[in-house]
């Protein structure tokens, strides 16, 4: 079937004089179960398929359809969208790339049982037990996506990526007090990637969190040193950094670091990646979704912004070199500049000596999600708990945290980065679209304005 | 009438000893994406499925196919499938709705969407841009004008095995325009609005005026002083605010035990705030005759002056519950049955903005980072207001922290002009307030 699409892709590309196109046709196998208390809420295990066909003649044209008998169709539309551009925009071409790759981990999803899917999850709901849980929750998706993407230059990659992910989440109720605590695992790869998961630790640990919550006090207000564990870290520096060089909001002029390539924007020291090929990741992918080999970027080497993130058009606008970074969704959504795993390289500092360090201040731990407005810089995210430290000693317990703070602000107010990186808190990024992301690093120590009660 | 697939697909299910749902539906979106002025990205995207639900021996099991046409064996194998995680599955069912008295809401489907040629909504698009390029020309190099526009329209279908057979149509505008000004420093300013029919393009102009103001007021501020007093909450705000709340009355998660509530009666909130879910109302962008099961849609009272008198329920939740359906099932043809909110409707009280004193708060951020079972929030002031007097000086970059339960207890009063927010109809609110 490609080949005869192919064929009339590239009979109408010349007839309506498009310079580029190209075309995604995508099988996903996917299956998504979730249980609350011992109810199971859903199950289910569908098949779906669709094209998306992309042509450029100084701007972009799209169409899509999850329908294959519309196949024809959409090339056409999107070839002819394109010849209509008034646009100015240049995308990079490059070189054809013929690949065909497999990432499906070593226990293939789909030769899974659904019993054992069913099992595990209902093994981790009942793992989740404590006198005070009132409400336990579990969600198991995994997907086993194939897509086959050509296009005018001649580029034929056929990958097969396969996701799975577990979250397990708790909510305690006491006293008119209520609290919610929870973990999430997986990535890139076969079923152990949940399976090896230590529910037996983690039940009774996300379970203890929620009920310890209920005890712990508001923050204070105002701003503060913070260290940041390595789930905070990772949403902090996806949130104060990673969206702001994302190419296309620079192309744009919208971003506050747009222009500042080669200027010294964070400490000495602080150095930070995205790479999209580190192994197992939620965030990894051997192509993006324009065909181009994903590239591990560094985005700021020893505090000078060295890179963006690129895309071809992106890339080809700011003369920058592609770095593989163009996602999208699904075969029906248009690639976007993305982040993919985000994080901080390791420093040299222990724990210990980052919380003598700090002092006064408090110490935040966990990821609830963030956002980010890159014009003015501003930025926010959440904690799931925190402890006040008080003369260089950890004390009282903390919840419902959220900090907000200036990117440039931040990133200059970095005091010290600990040696111990963790990349493992696989969640989603939304931006009109949503894909999958992983982020982290070390502890960190920075400031920045904590919304406490008190 | 019945798509001839849709007969196809019931004859199937129809020789098994089952209960069954099916949910149809197709259309098509176009969208447009304005950079610098410029159009630089079109598309359009064509969308379809049948989703199909089966109750056997009190079990439910869910499988969808995507396009329409299909042979008899695509059909054959989606009912298979469907009966499969039936019986391996264990989900309880609860049965499906009954036919209820359906009345049909006007003002939600435009036929000229559905029939605009593709070029002529290209020319709006480009019309939009052309509009931005114009303001750029006037004001100077400093601005960067972007947005979007969007149209499109679908049609669907409910038919389950208790006779429940409700087909209708529906179509969305949309425009946005997010603005940003760069000087010595830099601000940004976003406005969109969402439209049943075309007559939302007579908005392109104020559309992107707001985002200009929004903007040129967020270059402007600074970050106030920290406050804790008498606090406005422009309609945008209170909506992020009220978003937490809401959270609470969903069946599910009251249910679930993920709720502050579990029954109806309590005092939630100030005796000045009414809201309701009401998916009846003509024109509104989360209008609806019958919701994603086929239940009618009807008005919900969710608090009154205060006082707790519902939830948001599906059917399932509704058994479960032993309350009724309240007509909030949410769906595409992939997803089972969802409770979701359709237009969310606060009522105006009768006070005037122009006297208020202390701070304002116009746009927040943040909202998921809240917890909505304790109520705690921390939100960025995206852009407010000191007023002094006659002075109002913009802020922004602060946070807004406190709790959601509190905030609407100690609600003072409402605003006697609401706002349209997307689906949303909202008043300001009175509060107290603490901004660090």
């Amino acid at each position: 079937m490609e080949e005869r699409l192919l064929r009339i892709a590239e009979r109408l590309a010349e007839r309506y004089r498009v310079e580029y196109f190209d075309i995604r046709i995508s099988r996903a196998g996917l299956t998504s179960i979730s249980l609350q208390n011992d109810r199971l809420e859903e199950l289910s295990s569908n098949v779906e398929m669709g094209i998306g066909v992309r042509a450029f003649k100084s701007s972009w044209g799209f169409s899509s359809a999850n329908d294959l008998s519309r196949a024809e169709e959409v090339i056409k539309i999107a070839i002819k969208i394109a010849s209509l551009s008034s646009g100015s925009s240049r995308i990079y071409l490059g070189d054809p790339v013929r690949d065909d790759v497999e990432i499906l981990g070593r226990k293939k999803v789909s030769e899974v049982d659904l019993e054992d899917k069913l099992s595990l999850v209902r093994g981790a709901g009942s793992s989740l037990e404590g006198d005070s849980i009132k409400n336990r929750s579990v969600h198991y998706d995994d997907s086993v996506n194939e897509q086959v993407f050509i296009n005018s230059l001649g580029s034929e990659i056929r990958t097969v990526v396969s996701r799975v992910r577990l979250s397990i989440s708790a909510t305690a109720h006491s006293a008119g007090e209520m609290q919610q605590y929870w973990k999430v695992f997986g990535g890139v790869g076969g079923f152990e990637m949940v399976e090896e998961v230590d529910l037996s630790h983690w039940g009774p640990f996300v379970a203890g969190k929620a009920m310890e919550l209920l005890k712990a006090a508001s923050p204070p207000s105002g701003e503060f040193k913070v260290l940041m564990d390595p789930e905070l870290t990772g949403v902090f520096i996806h949130e104060a950094l990673g969206h702001a060089v994302e190419a296309d909001s620079v192309k744009n002029g919208e971003s506050i670091l747009a222009g500042k390539l080669g200027e010294k924007i964070a400490v000495d020291g602080l150095t930070v990646v995205d790479d999209p090929t580190l192994p197992g990741k939620f965030g990894s992918y051997p192509y993006d979704d324009e065909g181009v080999k994903a590239k591990r970027v560094e985005i700021i080497k020893d505090g000078v912004l060295r890179e963006y993130l690129t895309d071809r058009e992106t890339s080809a606008v700011l003369g920058l070199e592609p770095n593989g970074h163009g996602r999208a969704q699904s075969y029906a959504h248009q690639p976007l500049v993305r982040m993919s795993n985000t994080y901080v390289e390791p420093g040299d500092w222990s724990f210990d000596e980052m919380v003598e360090e700090l002092r006064n201040g408090l110490y935040m731990i966990g990821d609830k999600g963030g956002e980010v407005d890159i014009a003015s810089g501003t930025f926010t995210f959440g904690a799931k708990e925190g402890y006040l430290v008080e003369n260089g000693r950890i004390t009282k317990h903390l919840r419902d945290v959220s900090l907000s703070g200036g990117i440039l602000d931040v990133l200059r107010n970095v005091m010290a980065v600990g040696r111990d990186v963790r990349v493992e808190f696989p969640g989603y990024c939304g931006k009109g679209q949503w894909v999958p992301v992983d982020d982290g690093g070390p502890h960190l120590l920075t400031k920045a304005t904590v919304g406490g009660l008190k | 009438m019945i798509p001839d697939y849709i007969e196809k697909l019931v004859r199937i299910l129809e020789r098994e000893d089952v209960e069954w749902e099916i949910y149809w539906e197709g259309g098509r979106v176009g969208s447009f994406g304005i950079e610098r002025e410029t159009l630089e990205k079109a598309q359009r995207k064509f969308f379809s499925g049948i989703g199909l639900r089966i109750g056997l021996k009190g079990k439910m099991g869910f499988s969808y196919v995507s396009g329409l046409s299909h042979t008899g064996d695509t059909l054959e194998d989606l009912v298979k499938r469907a009966i499969k995680l039936a019986e391996v599955g264990n989900v309880p069912f609860s049965g499906f709705p009954s036919p209820g008295k359906v009345k049909k809401v006007s003002d939600i489907y435009d036929p000229e969407i559905e029939e605009i040629p593709f070029e002529e909504a290209y020319e709006l698009a480009g019309h939009f841009s052309s509009i931005m390029a114009e303001k750029k020309a006037e004001l100077g190099g400093s601005y960067t004008l972007s947005g979007s526009l969007s149209m499109g329209f679908v049609h669907y279908g409910v038919l389950n095995s208790n006779g429940v057979e409700l087909m209708g149509k529906s179509t969305g505008f949309s425009l946005s325009s997010y603005v940003v000004k760069k000087g010595l420093k830099s601000g940004s300013g976003y406005y969109g609005q969402s439209y049943r029919s075309l007559k939302g393009w007579e908005e392109r102009y104020s559309v992107l005026e707001k985002a200009l103001s929004l903007a040129e007021d967020n270059y402007n501020a600074e970050p106030g002083k920290p406050y804790e007093g008498e606090v406005f909450l422009e309609p945008g705000a209170f909506l992020s605010v009220l978003s937490i709340f809401l959270e609470n009355l969903r069946g599910d998660n009251v249910y679930n035990g993920r709720s502050r509530f579990s029954r109806p009666g309590e005092e939630v909130a100030s005796d000045i705030l009414s809201i309701s879910d009401d998916p009846t109302v003509p024109g509104g962008v989360g209008s609806y005759s019958f919701d994603g099961e086929g239940s009618p849609g009807q008005r919900t009272p969710l608090v009154e002056k205060g006082i707790l008198r519902g939830f948001v329920l599906d059917h399932t939740f509704a058994s479960l519950m032993g309350y009724s359906s309240t007509g909030n099932a949410v769906r595409d043809f992939r997803t089972v049955p969802q409770i979701g909110f359709s237009n969310v409707v606060v009522e105006p009280g009768d006070y005037s903005e122009e006297e208020f004193e202390g701070v304002i708060i116009s746009r927040v951020f943040g909202e998921h980072t809240a917890n909505p079972v304790s109520g705690d929030f921390a939100l960025t002031v995206e852009l407010g207001y000191l007023v002094e007097g006659e002075e109002k000086i913009p802020i922004k970059g602060n946070m807004f922290v406190g709790n959601v339960f509190e905030i609407l207890k100690k609600a003072e009063a409402a605003g006697k002009n609401g706002e349209r927010i997307g689906p949303a109809y909202v008043p300001g609110l009175v509060t107290h307030g603490k901004v660090v």
